[in-house]
């Protein structure tokens, strides 16, 4: 009998378990499930199935409440207090994760709250293993007051340990606003979907009151403001589907922390394979523009190319390809947009790019065709000379293998920028159309020739000749500023030869707390 | 034979010449202009020689630069190909002085024939069947109207200069024989600088049918059969067939025996091609004859087994044709298709640039036919607007014309084109059509079958399910590849029989797949219907090619962000492969309207306005090149986004313009 009672006590407790979980897995109940469906949104958890590896979700702290009593709400617990944690795998490589839960208090932060995404966030640190964030949220929580100020900091103070310890990616799927970006603008990544996301750090109201400016949700912190003006998110996807599946993506080319080197898979293509075609990227007149993004393309193992921030200072391309199956970042000056000179945001995304890849251990290769920096005004006014200072800064302490193939134009300082030799480079190419000069032909003869300015047919010739003397790569070669001139159709190869002597690289800068880049 | 020859032309045909002078052991040189400097005839010739800039004006219509050319280079004879100085006299006349050979007839004939009125003439007095019509030009709208009557409606009136469709009108009433005739003439005068007009009678359900001659400079003609090139849009010749699917013995000995009179008036000398109108009951009217190689000379050569060009030289030489009539004989059936870099989908706007990928189909045998390949670009080349925009001509040779035909579309599925639009689509739509297949073609052919453009081929059950498997196998490719991954700590091994959802335009598609390298086993649950599928195929290639229960297929297949782009036949679908429940997921999603692009084109950089190419009232194709922004020195070329009307441009050339700055606004 006792022992019947026992087994029935059992039974109960399991099945209080199972009620206990069935709850917390509601969230804010089929209701609210259903309005955020009709917003085009997808729930907290439905979000997590997608991300992560079918049955690979592992939640912590569903049956955490909040412990506030003021302004009634006491009698409104909800187990998991607006936010879904826990750990899972994508691909089978771990990776922690947090999805605000909206149809929970509107997924406001709370102290208990940001206590789950802290544990998540110390255990990612410790682990070793990525942290992805999933915001869609209306901010604090009022009703907490100080204790929810608190919380936020806590988050903050852990994404700023994480940075440089291991990946951190935001995806913006709903409001984010206020305290809310503090901690994805501290991740390496943010990410956007389009038409249903926004991210600001006061709304539009308070804008009407302060300034009486008048903008919508859309109009102020939508994903293109982000994506194309702001820069602060790296990209933006159609859906919640396409944003998720394009985080694993992502996902599957970085190193879980940075005590790993970057992930490898079998490759499907071919480490000697010859491209003729490039041998015909570069046209004929040096004021064509042609696409960077199509070297890049044919460089890449299958093509494969995943574009961080397409959108952003598109004078620059950044991306992530794989070379024999493994990580690198690439950067690009791309001809097609402005020439594809460096102004203030290609080198700000630029230069955050190259400090991702150190941080993380991913080889960095350069393909360098740029006239210079970007005149005038608006640039000066910018700050064009700390915000170009930054690549420079970034690409001059990178200690990872950095390889640099120059197609076309490496002018004046811009030359130096760009992963030149002279601040580490390990192996610098060019290609024979390759011109590395202190400024374009044109513009050096006018200068070195000045007193023929009136005289357009010496100054033909002094431009021909100083075309002959510096548009080719060879001067730049005889200095050893090259390490070789290489036929374009064999790019793919020699770079992978040069990234395997490099595998084992190993090089420190002076010991220093930190640097001091100038932000 | 001649030791070296010069080919005063460029693409496709200049490569064409060359191939057959290798053979013969001739050396070769090429001229070319600036666009043309890294082609691949300037790469096959044994020599090149640069004649000027881009325009064909200042460069292949150059005959001082050519002729200099052949004298520095020491060629004997000049080949003109097609087009350019082809069918000009005065430069046939030019070479004979400086001692050159013209690969081509002798000028008298170039001449006699180069004029519609002479040439008809001629053809009538050769006792040569034209259409009724007024061999005299007309005075005005009354003489148009008198005459019109005479001959009975419909009439064409034409420019006697015209060509390409230019200068030409139907009219079925005194009125429109009135109006037809005005619009004719000021067209003619605009477009040729000459207004002459003439008449004739307008042959309903027109065939284009031409014959194949050749002479040779000791008096002997033959003909090499008829091609029939009855496909064309606005008057250029799309698919060409030899022979014509309509055409009867005794009409072709007797279009073959009137070719040959013409032929023998102009005492021609070389290759040259009789074309006629053929109507509904198989009466024929001459039409005009073209003294040079035509572009579809190919289909000939393939049936007859003869190199047009070797023929062309052997003869510009002296030769005594090596063969007569009767050792002419034809073999099967052969088609060629022209594929230009134009999209079929904006009403066939030309799309020019770099060709990112370019790999046809391997020359020899495919399913049963034998696939020819003519083609003067490769991979990494530039379409430019300043010539043809040809990219290949595509020729299959087979038994019969079914298996010609069917030929076409597996070369034509197996043709990886990208970087640019082009044609093929709408080549294999029309290839598959049923009315196409049983040989029911009039000029109108495309007007009457796409009334209103090409907007693609419906994707049927059969094309879907290709799709579900070509996705399908990619993606559990892919996925198995993903689990090889370093630093997993879960080792899931795939289940034998994965269950998947194809998601195609909303729309799920289950089935099961069960892959090992090479080969899978699929099941759609729908249909269920189970078929097993074997492929080579390997992540990064573009061309899906496979065996589908044995039956070998190819489709076209390009990773998207989400999914796959999916084209075969005309047919493109996205394709999203995910698993059941995430297919779920994504139809709770909304369907997102696709964003109307902008009213405005805004400036996306700050420049200079080098040249505006529209003006308001201008109804422009989406893809249009509305203007030229230069920004750090490069020239940007500003695309229409969309169709319609152009509202106003705001700015004018040699403005300066800030990023975001309003360009053009549309209606």
């Amino acid at each position: 009998m006792s022992t019947n009672n026992r087994a029935g006590g059992m039974k109960d407790i399991l099945e209080e378990l199972q009620e206990r979980r069935a709850r917390a897995r509601m969230g804010g109940g089929e209701k609210r499930r259903e309005a955020q469906h009709a917003k085009g949104k997808l729930a907290a958890r439905e979000r997590l199935e997608l991300l992560l590896d079918e049955g690979s979700f592992e939640e912590y702290d569903m049956f955490v409440e909040h412990r506030c009593v003021d302004f009634g709400m006491a009698d409104k617990r909800i187990p998991g207090d607006g936010v879904v944690t826990g750990c899972g795998a994508i691909n089978g490589r771990p990776v922690y994760v947090f999805a605000k839960d909206f149809s929970v208090f509107g997924g406001s932060l709370s102290e208990t709250h940001a206590q789950k995404i802290v544990k998540i966030q110390e255990a990612a640190i410790r682990n070793g293993a990525p942290l992805i964030g999933l915001f869609d949220a209306g901010g604090a929580r009022i009703q907490e007051g100080v204790a929810s100020l608190a919380g936020y900091a806590d988050i903050f103070l852990q994404n700023v340990l994480a940075s440089g310890v291991v990946p951190q990616l935001s995806v913006i799927m709903g409001p984010c606003a206020g305290g809310d970006v503090y901690s994805p603008a501290m991740t390496d990544f943010i990410f956007m979907v389009k038409d249903t996301s926004y991210m600001y750090v006061t709304g539009p109201d308070v804008v009407k009151t302060v300034t009486n400016e008048i903008v919508d949700h859309e109009g102020l912190g939508g994903a293109s403001v982000h994506t194309k003006k702001s820069g602060v998110a790296d990209g933006a996807f159609e859906n919640d589907f396409e944003a998720l599946i394009q985080m694993r993506r992502l996902i599957d080319f970085l190193p879980l922390s940075n005590r790993e080197r970057p992930p490898v898979w079998p490759s499907y293509d071919d480490p000697d394979r010859i491209d003729e075609s490039l041998d015909k990227l570069v046209p004929e007149n040096p004021n064509t523009p042609y696409d960077m993004k199509e070297l890049i393309a044919r460089v890449a193992d299958e093509g494969d190319v995943f574009e961080v921030a397409p959108d952003y200072g598109a004078n620059i391309v950044t991306s992530f390809i794989r070379l024999e199956g493994s990580t690198v970042g690439v950067v690009a000056n791309q001809p097609m947009t402005l020439a594809g000179v460096l102004d203030i945001d290609a080198s700000r995304k630029a230069a955050r790019f190259v400090r991702f890849c150190d941080a993380f251990n991913i080889p960095l290769l350069t393909f360098v065709d740029v006239p210079g920096f970007l005149p005038g005004t608006r640039q000066e006014y910018g700050g064009l000379i700390k915000h170009g200072a930054k690549l420079l800064f970034a690409y001059a302490e990178a200690t990872v293998p950095k390889v640099t193939v120059i197609t076309r134009k490496a002018y004046g300082g811009a030359y130096d920028v760009m992963s030149s030799k002279h601040i580490r480079g390990d192996v610098n190419y060019a290609w024979p159309t390759a011109q590395i000069a202190v400024m374009g032909p044109k513009g050096a003869a006018e200068i070195i020739f000045r007193q023929d300015a009136d005289d357009p047919e010496k100054m033909a010739e002094h431009v021909k000749e100083y075309e002959d003397r510096f548009a080719n790569p060879f001067v730049a070669a005889q200095r050893g500023y090259l390490d070789d001139v290489i036929q374009p159709h064999s790019t793919r190869r020699r770079v992978i030869r040069s990234l395997r002597t490099l595998r084992n690289k190993q090089q420190s800068n002076p010991w220093k707390k930190h640097d001091n880049i100038p932000l | 034979m001649f030791s070296k020859v010069l080919i005063a032309n460029r693409g496709e045909i200049a490569v064409r010449v060359i191939k057959t002078c290798r053979r013969l052991g001739i050396s070769t040189v090429v001229v070319y202009s600036d666009a043309d400097a890294g082609s691949r005839a300037v790469e096959m010739a044994d020599e090149a020689v640069h004649i000027g800039p881009s325009p064909a004006a200042q460069s292949y219509l150059r005959m001082d630069a050519i002729i200099e050319a052949a004298k520095a280079t020491g060629a004997q004879a000049i080949h003109p190909g097609f087009g350019f100085l082809s069918e000009n006299a005065e430069f046939a006349r030019k070479l004979a002085k400086e001692n050159i050979v013209f690969i081509g007839p002798n000028p008298g004939a170039i001449e006699a024939m180069g004029d519609k009125i002479t040439s008809k003439e001629m053809a009538k007095n050769a006792g040569v069947s034209t259409v009724p019509g007024h061999m005299g030009l007309i005075d005005d709208a009354d003489h148009a109207v008198k005459i019109a009557g005479e001959i009975g409606y419909p009439v064409m009136i034409k420019a006697s200069a015209g060509g390409g469709g230019k200068g030409m009108r139907v009219a079925y009433s005194d009125q429109e024989a009135r109006e037809g005739f005005q619009s004719a003439k000021n067209e003619a005068k605009s477009s040729f600088g000459d207004d002459r007009i003439f008449i004739e009678k307008f042959v309903e359900s027109p065939r284009h049918i031409e014959i194949q001659v050749l002479g040779d400079k000791h008096g002997h003609i033959i003909h090499l059969g008829e091609r029939e090139c009855s496909i064309q849009r606005r008057n250029q010749k799309v698919i060409e067939e030899a022979p014509s699917p309509f055409i009867d013995e005794a009409t072709r000995k007797a279009m073959g025996a009137q070719a040959i009179a013409l032929a023998k008036a102009v005492d021609y000398d070389s290759a040259g091609t009789v074309e006629f109108i053929v109507d509904k009951d198989k009466n024929f009217y001459f039409l005009e004859m073209n003294t040079r190689l035509q572009v579809e000379h190919p289909v000939t050569e393939m049936i007859t087994g003869l190199d047009l060009v070797e023929q062309m030289l052997r003869v510009a030489d002296g030769e005594k044709l090596s063969l007569n009539q009767k050792a002419v004989k034809f073999n099967g059936w052969a088609i060629e298709c022209r594929i230009y870099a134009e999209d079929p989908y904006r009403g066939f706007l030309p799309s020019i640039g770099r060709l990112n990928r370019c790999r046809p189909p391997a020359e020899g045998k495919l399913e049963g036919a034998t696939v020819r390949v003519d083609s003067g670009v490769e991979e990494g080349d530039v379409i430019s607007l300043f010539y043809d925009p040809m990219i290949a001509k595509l020729v299959t040779h087979g038994p019969d014309r079914r298996t010609a035909i069917d030929g076409a579309l597996a070369a034509l599925d197996r043709y990886d084109i990208a970087g640019i639009q082009d044609n093929r689509p709408f080549l294999s739509a029309l290839l598959s059509q049923e009315r196409f297949r049983q040989g029911r073609l009039t000029t109108g052919y495309i007007a009457e079958e796409f009334p209103d453009g090409f907007s693609g081929a419906e994707l049927s059950a059969d094309q879907r399910k290709l799709f579900i498997a070509a996705a399908g196998y990619a993606h559990a490719t892919l996925l198995e590849r993903a689990s090889k991954i370093s630093g997993r700590i879960n080792s899931r091994t795939p289940p034998e029989r994965e269950k998947w959802t194809a998601i195609i335009e909303r729309k799920l598609h289950p089935f099961e797949i069960d892959r090992e390298n090479g080969r899978a086993d699929i099941m759609l649950e729908t249909a269920h219907d189970r078929f097993m599928i074997e492929t080579d195929w390997r992540p990064g290639e573009t061309l899906f090619e496979a065996r589908i229960d044995g039956v070998a297929v190819a489709l076209n297949l390009e990773p998207q962000r989400e999914g796959y782009a999916v084209s075969r036949r005309g047919a493109r679908a996205h394709v999203i492969i995910a698993s059941r429940r995430a297919a779920e997921l994504h139809a709770l999603l909304p369907e997102k309207e696709t964003a109307d692009a902008g009213k405005t084109i805004a400036s996306p950089m700050p420049g200079l306005i080098v040249s505006i190419d529209v003006e308001a009232g201008q109804e422009v194709e989406a893809g249009h090149p509305l203007l030229v922004v230069e920004a750090m020195k490069m020239e940007n070329v500003i695309r229409a986004e969309r169709s319609g009307v152009v509202k106003s441009v705001e700015v004018e050339a040699g403005a300066s313009v800030a990023a975001d700055d309003v360009l053009v606004e549309f209606e």
